[in-house]
């Protein structure tokens, strides 16, 4: 009677909160190159390097806070194919993949819950 | 002690896994890229089948994907008609290649600097990813939609088949078709061993082997069922095939004897490949699933643990 070949474990799945690609894993420390273009180049100005990350952040909060204070306010999406659409805004997810909208006007109707795809979506704009 | 082969479940997919590759042997193994019908091409390591990462941004069903040598990018094939390319590390999308229509196969060339493509519009498109702007070269002559395109002979041919029932060989610079093979039916896969140039069709309940350079036919071997892929080992001992009876079968390539048929799959395999240091095949199916087996059962490597025979054989 032939016995089944044992194994460890099982192969590990998918995690259902992330699109995964841990940046702690050795291969990713090794390999990504810093996404600060200044910081990529083969000679970089620590001056330059110092200026493109301040400037980096700055536009970082800036759009954070920007989602934050979208939450539950009127937002009108610019779209392509000249779609504008309006809705109140809930949430973006991590990725920034997805926002989450409640009483999305669209041409056929209100939804009252959406998910729109940041992707499709060239800018948005809201009242402060 | 008769050891029975243990496949490895890798789940995740949601709808049927149509296309799978393997990168080169890297610093950090090697890895397993999946296409699926979810849109959602995902990479996993190699030899233990564990989950890395899931490539999102396709609009549609992922017909093809593959990986470069050393699996620092990705490029996958879709039914949203574009193909991306991918930083394998980060999982960011590179770059979207816009076509007009269904792309079902994509391929690197070994220095990575460019992409084919094949699909539904009938035409082969070379991407310089240098160049991303700038307009691919195109290669027309297939009269039906391409199922699988990829460079061969160090890049400077390509090789591509299509619903048409043909297989085509075409010079990579001057874009001119070399030659031509027609079959009864259309050709379900294509499989390239640079090392050895040998071709690996499967067509009907057949898998064929042929020259890649000159094209000339090998062997021929007929299994038992309808096959939908099929892959030759590195050391040119064994092929595996599996199809459209939910089973994988081994052969031996040189006595072309049948050796061994696996059940598992819930559903046809769409695909199959052994990993680049031929210890394990990983097959894709309608089921949703990858599995991966073991080239010679009962041996110790990733997750397979074999036991120490003998009295007080102990529990692992």
């Amino acid at each position: 009677m032939a016995t089944p070949v044992p194994v460890l474990r099982l192969p590990k799945g998918p995690d259902p909160n992330s699109r995964g690609f841990d940046p702690n894993s050795p291969r990713f420390i090794a390999l990504c190159r810093t996404s600060i273009p200044t910081s990529a180049a083969a000679e970089s100005d620590p001056q330059q390097l110092q200026e493109e990350q301040h400037a980096r952040s700055v536009l970082r909060e800036r759009f954070l806070r920007c989602l934050l204070a979208m939450s539950n306010k009127k937002v009108r999406f610019h779209m392509h194919e000249k779609v504008n659409v309006e809705a109140t805004f809930g949430a973006s997810d991590i990725d920034v993949l997805n926002f989450q909208v409640s009483d999305l006007h669209t041409p056929i109707g209100v939804q009252k819950e959406a998910l729109i795809r940041s992707q499709d979506v060239i800018s948005f704009t809201f009242d402060v | 002690m008769a050891m029975r082969q243990t496949p490895l479940t890798c789940s995740g997919h949601t709808r049927p896994v149509v296309d799978l590759a393997f990168s080169g042997i890297t610093p950090y193994g090697y890895f397993l890229i999946s296409a699926c019908k979810d849109g959602k091409p995902m990479l996993r390591q190699g030899d233990t089948g564990d989950w890395i990462g899931t490539f999102l941004g396709h609009k549609g069903a992922v017909w093809g994907a593959t990986l470069n040598t050393d699996a620092t990018k990705a490029a996958t094939a879709a039914a949203d008609f574009t193909a991306k390319v991918w930083d394998a590390v980060s999982g960011d999308e590179v770059l979207s290649l816009a076509h007009k229509h269904i792309v079902k196969s994509v391929n690197f060339t070994q220095d990575s600097n460019c992409l084919l493509t094949g699909g539904n519009d009938k035409l082969l498109r070379i991407y310089d990813l240098s160049k991303p702007d700038a307009a691919p070269q195109e290669i027309a002559g297939h009269s039906s939609a391409i199922k699988k395109s990829l460079w061969c002979n160090n890049d400077s041919q390509i090789l591509s088949a299509a619903e048409d029932k043909t297989v085509r060989l075409w010079d990579s610079r001057s874009m001119e078709e070399v030659k031509t093979l027609t079959f009864d039916t259309s050709v379900s896969s294509m499989e390239y061993l640079a090392d050895g140039e040998i071709l690996v069709i499967t067509y009907g309940k057949t898998i064929a082997f042929y020259n890649a350079l000159s094209l000339d036919l090998i062997k021929t071997v007929e299994a038992p069922a309808p096959i939908n892929s099929a892959s030759l080992h590195p050391e040119k001992d064994f092929f595996v095939a599996g199809g459209d009876d939910f089973k994988l079968y081994k052969f031996d390539y040189s006595t072309k004897e049948e050796l061994e048929s696996y059940k598992g799959h819930f559903g046809p395999v769409h695909c199959v490949r052994f990993s680049p240091d031929g210890e394990l095949y990983a097959s894709g199916s309608e089921d949703g699933t990858l599995r991966l087996w073991q080239t010679a059962v009962g041996k110790t490597y990733g997750l397979w643990k074999c036991v120490l025979p003998g009295p007080g054989n102990r529990e692992l």
